[in-house]
């Protein structure tokens, strides 16, 4: 398989690297000249962007609908305030909340895995096994109120560091980027070639000779401790967590950043993130505005029709078509002209 | 010769209905055989069935010494089958490259002496190796499907029905490729193409309705006019 830096300098050309650097640049310099409302919103966005490629591993690269996926993420900001309100609000306390997070995952992504990947288990069927699981899990955390608070939610304070808001800003920033590298590489493996071939015919996949529920397995190990990362820092930075981040709500939600962004893309997680937080920002704000705007949820349920019936392939899907599709006719045009050329 | 595969006495369904009621087929080391009949004999079936991608009833399926009766399909591919299936099989969203290199297993050290091999064969995948599969000709499909059984060191490949939707001048192509590869492979062809596959085989069976009715060499089967007609509506 190709090396990482091949297959940069194959999905970016020249002014796409010089745009992202610009990028980059202006994010590093952003709070220098932002007001705390928007800072929350970006770190919000840099969080909410690792779920929603956590999502986009099952449900872009694996075809897989997982309706509990919730359950990785709010487990992830359960597990730090627990640990945070249980032994102190310390750096090391963080960095084991980051081990037991992944301990977590990998347990539900074992038990979610194993039984939704049995063969025969149509894709409805596991879907809603996982909506199951999850609500399991959501209905425990409910029950148990002297660990979690129950349906009050837990509050908890965090380490002194992680709660100033300029650090936090750049830590979730080095998060996304180091998620996106390393969920990159995964896909970009020969595992992550084959959970591709797995999405596009299995039965395909089997005569090569691969053990497909194996892979699946792989698939959501991934996905499922990516996503409860996701959740720790998420909760670190809210200092609060509560039974919704279990919930369907946040499994669904993960789906429409993907949906928007565009499956199968990993910087479509990004790009939905981005869509659905600034538009429910911008969305919010114009409450004040005229009391329409109170039901905000209704233009936002607007956003997914309107995508999904226009883009799709999502916003980075409809992208990338659209300049394959260019590439492909310009890379015609150049074979018939060559095939011409010996007679002309 | 040893054999590489026998088939005896195979029956096997698909739901409620039985298709193959009764197939016996040897193929020997270095041999290409051609399964021919009439559309819906069960041909494709037959090659489905070695792969384990249709329940078998009874009989016995044998690879060198190895059965292959019940024992799920990844393992039947790991053993050393080569399948080229009639819809070519090939990932749309993965490159040539990428395609080709994901039908290496781990048990084959020369794969990319293998790659560069079928390049050579087949040289427009040179040419398009970074495009995604998607966006390949049916003709270009087929050549990636087929070189995705020959990146492995296979014992046999069983390829169904290679010129299926091709234009004439591709299936040219094919013929001569495929006759190229049947020099180092042990190849069981199941194709419709009666031109084609007297190109490449040199012995065949005729299967109708779910059973092997004749056999024999490929030649014998050229002057048999009477039996062409009766089995194959030539």
């Amino acid at each position: 398989m190709k090396s990482l830096r091949e297959h940069i300098q194959r999905d970016f050309s020249k002014n796409v690297i010089i745009a992202l650097s610009v990028l980059l640049i202006a994010l590093l310099i952003f709070p220098k000249f932002s007001s705390y409302t928007m800072l929350n919103l970006l770190t919000r966005i840099f969080v909410i962007s690792v779920f929603a490629m956590s999502y986009d591993i099952l449900r872009g690269y694996m075809g897989f609908i997982n309706l509990g996926h919730a359950v990785y993420f709010g487990g992830g900001a359960y597990v730090a305030g627990i640990l945070y309100n249980k032994l102190g609000t310390t750096i090391p306390v963080f960095i084991l909340s980051i081990a037991v997070v992944v301990l977590y995952s990998v347990i539900c992504a074992l038990v979610m895995g194993k039984l939704s990947f049995k063969k025969g288990t149509s894709v409805f069927a596991a879907a809603m096994l996982t909506l199951a699981l999850a609500e399991v899990v959501r209905n425990i955390a409910e029950s148990w109120r002297d660990v979690t608070n129950g349906t009050d939610g837990l509050i908890f304070k965090v380490p002194s560091i992680l709660s100033n808001r300029i650090f936090f800003y750049y830590f979730s920033l080095i998060f996304l980027i180091v998620m996106f590298i390393i969920l990159r590489k995964f896909i970009l493996s020969p595992t992550g070639r084959v959970i591709i071939a797995i999405r596009e015919n299995e039965q395909r996949a089997e005569f090569l000779g691969f053990r497909i529920e194996n892979y699946k397995l792989i698939a959501i190990l991934v996905s499922g401790v990516s996503a409860g990362l996701a959740g720790l820092v998420f909760g670190t930075f809210n200092r609060f967590a509560n039974t919704e981040l279990l919930s369907i709500t946040y499994s669904t939600n993960a789906l429409l950043y993907t949906l928007i962004g565009g499956t199968g893309t990993l910087y479509g997680g990004i790009v939905g993130s981005i869509v659905v937080n600034v538009f429910q920002n911008m969305l919010l704000n114009l409450r004040s505005i005229h009391p329409i705007f109170e039901r905000w949820l209704i233009f936002l349920g607007i956003l997914y029709i309107a995508v999904i019936l226009f883009m799709p392939k999502g916003i980075v899907g409809t992208l990338r078509h659209f300049i394959e599709n260019r590439k492909v006719k310009s890379d015609n045009e150049k074979s018939s002209k060559t095939e011409k050329a010996p007679g002309e | 010769m040893a054999s590489i595969l026998k088939v005896e006495n195979l029956n096997s369904y698909i739901g409620q209905y039985t298709i193959l009621q009764g197939v016996d087929i040897e193929v020997k080391k270095g041999e290409a055989i051609a399964i021919l009949g009439r559309n819906g004999a069960g041909k494709s079936t037959l090659l489905k069935t070695i792969m384990g991608l249709v329940n078998t009833r009874s009989g016995s399926i044998l690879l060198g010494e190895d059965s292959l009766v019940g024992i799920p399909t990844y393992d039947i591919a790991n053993k050393g089958i080569g399948y080229v299936p009639e819809d070519y099989g090939v990932f749309d969203y993965l490159t040539i490259a990428e395609n080709l290199k994901l039908a290496i297993r781990n048990d084959t050290k020369d794969g990319d002496d293998r790659i560069a091999k079928v390049y050579d064969i087949f040289p427009d995948l040179r040419k398009a190796s970074e495009r995604m599969a998607r966006t390949l000709s049916g003709g270009q499909r087929q050549m990636l499907s087929i070189s995705r059984a020959l990146v492995n060191d296979n014992k046999i490949i069983l390829i169904d029905e290679p010129s299926k939707g091709l234009a004439p001048v591709v299936i040219e192509t094919l013929a001569v490729a495929l006759k190229e590869i049947s020099k180092e492979s042990t190849i069981l062809l199941v194709e419709q193409n009666f031109s084609l596959a007297c190109a490449i085989a040199s012995r065949y069976y005729i299967i109708n309705e779910g059973r092997t009715v004749v056999n024999g060499k490929i030649e014998d089967l050229i002057q048999d006019t009477q039996l062409q007609a009766t089995h194959l509506g030539i």
